[in-house]
């Protein structure tokens, strides 16, 4: 086992189940450090030890938080550059936003925020907020944030972008998958072009994940249980996360979307300014941050 | 409704529209649905940090002003203090949606007394001094909307929800019959009766458990959230949402009385056999 990325530090949410946990396994294996995130902490304390046991010379180290809840993103950034500040070290080479839901019914947040969008947009936006002047601190620092091909059918509606009057769970999935990519862009616009961090949006592939299975209803597990049939492993597509994180040659790409380690055109309305731009300042507010402009 | 926000808001002072049980599932839909329409809030809740987490979102989201109050409704001394906050506060408010409201699954002889209590004294207790004490506190400047959330169980009589059926049923009557008092205080009564919400684990789990029947009966609570409001605004008597669900109302009413009760008591009890038997778990709408 050669531990190329020795040294370098990784944020994974979603860490303990699925690309997440694919995706810290592989960095764990090339001697990285990884902070992994999930939601309990069983399966947490489970997958650290796991990963200690995979490769003995990596730091991992899992912290366990809720996603849903804006407070326990806002401390769990707080807990990540104590751990830094633990090792002496002031910089984060990555940050993989992997953590995704889908919720068949309506239900919204402790913050009064439907799941769906406050879970899949909301917390890699806060979170990344919460992390860049460690990410800007690296010499080069990637943000990967997991979208999906579902994207495509995204349409944001401005006047109730969680669609709570009308939700619809599929609908609304597509939508903060769109909303990935746009926050994708609009990081990139704001950081250039100085900045050693780079966004990327992550196509994942249909993947064999659980997804489909947690909390929906019968019929909705059936079509995930078909669908997921057809899907590529994990690990496979969590490959693809590993090369947006950490492959050198295209950090001055211009190309935001990948799939499996290759440029995708994104949908026309994801790659629209004018939205990228609108989503931007509706989630700052979204999430009491005050907008530098 | 332009009428009513530019003379809240013309008037100098803030008026308030007041939500209980703001925190649990249809409760937060209610504070969420108002908030976005920019209305001024006063929540109140058993759960200090659930009611402050929930204010902080939608402060941000919406830019309203919104107080929150914790309070055990069925308390008579808790409700007290929050008549008594409004009062030293100087607060008006120009409308209620009183969702507290609690049931614990199970027929009746395996409830425990304290659990039948807690169900008359929030759902029927709480809901009724709630309205008294805030129409007492409300703006004189305009129409005062109550919003009182009974249940599609309001309309027939329901085995194992035996109490619950009845309290929701006795918010029902006391609505309608109090539309009519109010009238002349240019105030309107509106009655929720929705079908089962899917709020918590558990209503998923019960709604999953009727089948296709859950799946056509089964609303999404912003989307009764936000039909709620518009019947309040325009002044309706009851608001059931969703075309199955009236269909099924109307067919209620149509079908003798006893035959209605025993199709739904054979229902529940299938359903009930497919959760499996003897769990007694409180399907709470919010507490306070």
């Amino acid at each position: 086992m050669e531990n190329s990325l020795s040294g370098k530090t990784y944020v994974v949410t979603g860490a303990t189940s699925g690309i997440g946990l694919a995706a810290a396994e592989i960095l764990a294996r090339h001697g990285a450090g990884v902070i992994g995130i999930g939601r309990s902490e069983e399966r947490c304390r489970g997958t650290e030890k796991r990963l200690r046991a995979i490769n003995p010379d990596a730091a991992i180290e899992y912290l366990v938080a809720d996603l849903a809840v804006q407070e326990q993103v806002r401390s769990l950034a707080g807990k990540i550059k104590e751990l830094l500040a633990a090792r002496d070290q002031g910089v984060l080479d990555g940050l993989a936003n992997v953590a995704g839901t889908f919720t068949y019914w309506l239900a919204l947040t402790p913050d009064g925020f439907e799941t769906q969008w406050a879970v899949n947009h909301l917390a890699p936006f806060l979170l990344t907020h919460e992390l860049l002047a460690l990410l800007q601190a690296a010499p080069a620092a990637r943000v990967v944030t997991v979208s999906s091909d579902s994207h495509y059918g995204g349409r944001m509606q401005w006047e109730d972008p969680q669609l709570r009057r009308h939700y619809n769970g599929l609908r609304a999935y597509e939508n903060t998958k769109l909303a990935n990519v746009l926050f994708t862009q609009e990081l990139n616009r704001r950081l250039e072009p100085h900045s050693g961090v780079r966004a990327f949006a992550a196509d994942p592939g249909l993947v064999k994940t659980e997804i489909g299975f947690k909390g929906t209803p019968a019929v909705v597990r059936w079509v995930w249980n078909l669908r997921r049939a057809g899907g590529i492993s994990a690990e496979e597509s969590a490959r693809g996360v590993i090369f947006l994180l950490t492959e050198p040659s295209i950090h001055s790409s211009p190309e935001i979307y990948w799939k499996h380690g290759k440029p995708k055109p994104a949908s026309r309305l994801a790659l629209d300014r004018e939205a990228a731009a609108r989503l931007w300042s509706i989630s700052e507010q979204m999430c009491g941050i005050r907008g530098e402009d | 409704m332009a009428e009513l926000i530019q003379t809240k808001r013309g008037s100098g002072r803030q008026s308030l529209a007041a939500i209980s049980g703001a925190t649990g599932g249809l409760g937060k839909a209610f504070a969420v649905e108002c908030a976005s329409r920019g209305w001024d809030l006063f929540l109140t809740d058993l759960n200090p940090e659930a009611l402050e987490t929930l204010a902080g979102g939608l402060r941000n989201t919406y830019g309203v002003n919104v107080l929150t109050h914790v309070c055990d409704l069925t308390d008579p001394a808790s409700r007290a203090a929050l008549f008594e906050r409004a009062r030293s506060d100087r607060l008006r408010f120009w409308a209620l949606v009183n969702v507290a409201g609690v049931d614990y699954e199970g027929p009746f002889y395996e409830q425990t007394r304290q659990q039948i209590r807690t169900i008359i004294r929030l759902n029927v207790e709480g809901t009724l001094e709630m309205t008294h004490g805030l129409l007492e506190y409300r703006d004189p400047l305009v129409p005062f909307r109550i919003i009182n959330v009974a249940s599609l169980a309001a309309f027939y009589p329901m085995p194992v929800k035996a109490t619950y059926a009845a309290s929701k049923r006795f918010l029902l009557d006391f609505s309608l019959a109090l539309r009519e008092e109010v009238r002349e205080l240019g105030a309107t009564v509106t009655v929720l009766c929705p079908a089962g919400l899917p709020t918590t684990r558990e209503c998923v789990q019960a709604i999953e458990a009727q089948g296709w029947m859950g799946q056509v009966t089964t609303q999404n609570i912003g989307t009764v959230a936000n039909d709620t409001l518009n019947c309040a605004l325009a002044g309706r008597a009851v608001c059931i949402p969703g075309l199955a669900n009236r269909a099924l109302q109307l067919l209620g009413s149509l079908a003798p009385v006893p035959l209605v009760v025993s199709l739904i008591s054979s229902r529940w009890k299938s359903a009930r056999e497919k959760r499996g038997r003897g769990r007694q778990e409180a399907v709470l709408e919010g507490a306070g």
